[in-house]
């Protein structure tokens, strides 16, 4: 190969080289896969880790970010909120980082804005179950009911093998329900429920089995 | 980086897009000290500035091969031939 073909094989390499280097259009997966990276600075950003080197190369890498064809709206905020936070993150007395923050300003001027999910939450409907209320209820039923003078002196063995006989016969479910509260209460004080355990699953069973059938 | 060296740069890359080669090598010369932490930006100016060497030499080549005859036909006719 002559010195001219050396040289011009040599020119057309380097202008390929410049061409592609300030070629604008990134393909999707490598435009995500910036997003992915400048969401790992701002990661590390919050962990109060220096970030200013990999923050410089990601803006003068994707500098052509909004000239993408490849680019939507969403991505464009995603990369905003990102900058944003980065942003409150980065030290104003640093000159490093004042440079760094007007760069995230030229970027917002180009139209990389920030935005916020508005999201608002409706208070429960009037009509609907309060189940807090509900709870308070039956606590305070099966408060008054022990308190009722029908088990004094009894043994809590013995008010709960009273409750499960009410619970089977009975519709009201606060029976169920203070059984269970008093077999844990027991389990927790250290005796063994098992039968009991066993004789609330089969009331339970035979309500939920009565009420499929109305 | 400030919203000047930021235009700076867009002209500076606006040159190589067009292929305006010694305008980008201009603007890299005279912006040199503002992106001197900028590897990507030295890259350029450094490819271009060799890009533009590589350019002069072809040049001087085949402006050496480039020769010029004066040939006469039948010692009438005049015709340059490259």
């Amino acid at each position: 190969m002559s010195r001219l073909q050396v040289l011009k094989k040599l020119e057309s390499t380097l202008e390929n080289f410049l061409g592609q280097a300030v070629e604008p259009k990134k393909t999707s997966i490598e435009m995500r896969n910036s997003i992915d990276t400048l969401d790992n600075i701002a990661g590390e950003s919050l962990r109060g880790r220096y970030i200013s080197n990999q923050l410089t190369n990601w803006l003068s890498q994707n500098r052509f970010f909004l000239e993408s064809d490849n680019i939507n709206e969403s991505e464009i905020t995603k990369v905003a909120n990102f900058l944003s936070n980065i942003k409150s993150g980065l030290d104003n007395s640093d000159p490093r980082s004042q440079e760094l923050i007007k760069e995230i300003d030229n970027w917002r001027d180009k139209g990389v804005i920030p935005k916020r999910k508005l999201i608002l939450k409706l208070k429960p409907k009037t009509g609907e179950k309060n189940l807090l209320k509900e709870f308070m209820d039956i606590v305070s039923r099966e408060s008054l009911y022990i308190n009722s003078g029908e088990f004094d002196n009894m043994h809590l063995l013995s008010v709960l093998d009273d409750i499960l006989k009410s619970a089977e016969l009975k519709e009201d479910r606060m029976f169920i329900h203070l059984a269970g509260s008093i077999i844990y209460y027991l389990k927790a004080n250290g005796y063994k429920v098992d039968p009991f355990v066993k004789r609330l699953k089969e009331i339970e069973q035979k309500k939920l089995r009565e009420t499929d059938v109305k | 980086m400030s919203s000047d060296s930021s235009e700076i740069r867009d002209k500076a890359i606006k040159a190589l897009r067009n292929k305006e080669y010694a305008v980008a090598s201009e603007i890299f010369k005279t912006t040199e000290n503002q992106f001197a932490d900028n590897i990507d930006f030295r890259i350029l100016k450094e490819v271009t500035a060799l890009l533009l060497a590589v350019k002069n030499e072809i040049y001087e080549i085949e402006k050496n091969d480039f020769i010029v005859e004066e040939i006469h036909t039948h010692g009438q006719e005049t015709e340059l031939r490259g």
